[in-house]
């Protein structure tokens, strides 16, 4: 059975969806973290961030689910650094990083250079959010 | 002593660190916090961060005639230790 491949809004990747769709079903983007629900759009499935959870539940479920997805941790910088994305957030309208100057797409945490293996490189993201 | 240049963002914890750590040793710096500058300036001073370091991302710390990016505790006391 090949699965259909669906859009991650986040990191604008698309991943295969093995299991059942069911609309308004909670999904975990596997590259991201990011958590997700499965809406019915016109002409496929689709997926959307929750619109039911604050934007501080969105990106602690966000960092959590990616650091277990790649075995990383946290130290004592998490709760500046969510703050830090918190306050990004409200000024600029999204999760970017906090130590990056561009307000761009590949920069929504966990940024593209994250998702493409910087903490494998270096130990941690640029930030300090995930450790090795 | 040599002269210590930080380039930060507002928002960033490891810029915050790098303040602290120049602050609590009485250590001389000055500081721009890049994203809360007017937009000209901002962008010329981030054209001049990218050329110094190569990279939009902060913090950026000039010790003398060395540039560090991001934080690095280590190398900030060996450049000023130099």
């Amino acid at each position: 059975m090949t699965s259909e491949r669906i859009l991650c809004p986040v990191c604008q990747v698309a991943f295969p969806l093995k299991e059942e769709k069911v609309p308004g079903k909670r999904v975990v983007c596997p590259v991201c973290g990011a958590v997700l629900v499965l809406e019915k759009g016109d002409a496929s499935w689709v997926l959307r961030r929750p619109q039911d959870i604050t934007p501080e539940e969105e990106i602690r479920a966000r960092v959590e689910n990616f650091a277990r997805l790649r075995g990383y941790r946290f130290n004592e910088m998490k709760e500046p650094l969510i703050e830090a994305l918190l306050k990004k957030y409200e000024r600029y309208g999204d999760f970017y990083c906090p130590c990056k100057i561009d307000n761009i797409p590949e920069n929504i945490c966990p940024c593209l250079e994250t998702r493409q293996g910087s903490v494998e490189r270096n130990g941690r993201c640029h930030c300090g959010l995930f450790w090795k | 002593m040599k002269s210590v240049m930080l380039y930060a963002l507002s928002t960033c914890p490891f810029c915050k660190m790098a303040k602290r750590f120049f602050e609590s040793r009485n250590i001389p710096y000055n500081f721009v916090d890049v994203d809360l500058l007017p937009e000209e300036e901002k962008e010329k001073t981030v054209a001049e961060v990218q050329r110094i370091s190569g990279r939009r991302a902060f913090p950026v710390i000039v010790i003398g005639e060395e540039v560090i990016v991001g934080y690095d505790e280590l190398r900030i006391r060996e450049a000023l230790e130099k």
